[in-house]
């Protein structure tokens, strides 16, 4: 296991009841999320949708990943998550997505981020809360490692 | 069981995009492979997050086993890919 490090995650960009008619909307609704907590600048949320269309940003338990390119990246202002819950599901080129957690990341922050993110999915348990947690403090406390486990 | 260490060349470290090419040529391979940082727990590579979770950055070192007849073949390419800048590749494979 990787050293465990608080994922930047502002409870003001978890999203538990969002609607998109398709990945495009989804992946948008998310680099808006980043723009509103002002951890990027609006180009960022484009330079998402490039990345989508080269590549999908699935990555499996119903769960995508959508971050920018690297030419993006001079957009971001700090490293950020946000988390959009879509209780109907998103189209995502043949998957089901319920559950999308935005990106924004300067420099290689955003390998360290995505290991962090993949450890707690691979849980099943903890991508389950992800989930279904009804509250966006269930959330926050799920991405922020216990201080017992910080070792 | 034969194993292939490489140093991941592309730019941004085996992430999302990079890391979805690469566990997409896993799963075409047909022979289950294994990837590794260091003397860490191997885990499946065609599987996205357990490759996310290794956290590889530029640079870092990977170790790739696999088992079976395709063994050899399988990891040649799959370390051919890894030494590649699958950054650089945009629009490819996509």
């Amino acid at each position: 296991m990787a050293e465990t490090a608080a994922l930047p995650l502002d409870p003001r960009a978890v999203r538990l009841d969002e609607h998109a008619d398709g990945r495009e909307e989804a992946v948008r609704r998310c680099g808006q999320v980043l723009v509103e907590i002002g951890a990027a600048e609006e180009s960022y949320v484009e330079a998402m949708l490039e990345r989508e269309r080269s590549i999908s940003t699935y990555v499996g338990e119903g769960v995508a990943i959508p971050h920018g390119t690297l030419v993006g990246k001079d957009a971001v202002h700090h490293d950020a998550i946000c988390v959009l819950r879509f209780p109907e599901g998103v189209d995502w080129d043949g998957e089901q997505v319920t559950v999308c957690v935005g990106i924004a990341a300067r420099g290689d922050g955003h390998v360290a981020l995505l290991a962090e993110l993949a450890q707690i999915l691979l849980d099943p348990e903890q991508a389950l809360t992800l989930r279904t947690a009804t509250e966006v403090s269930e959330v926050v406390a799920l991405l922020q490692p216990r201080e017992e486990s910080s070792e | 069981m034969p194993e292939r260490t490489v140093t991941v060349a592309s730019r941004s470290g085996l992430h999302a995009r990079p890391a979805k090419i690469f566990v997409q040529a896993v799963a075409r391979q047909g022979t289950p492979v294994r990837i590794r940082v260091g003397d860490g727990k191997p885990v499946p590579a065609n599987s996205m997050l357990a490759v996310l979770s290794l956290g590889a950055r530029h640079g870092v070192e990977v170790t790739l086993d696999a088992d079976g007849p395709q063994a050899e073949e399988t990891l040649a390419a799959l370390a051919d890919l890894l030494s590649r800048d699958l950054d650089a590749e945009d629009g490819t494979d996509a």
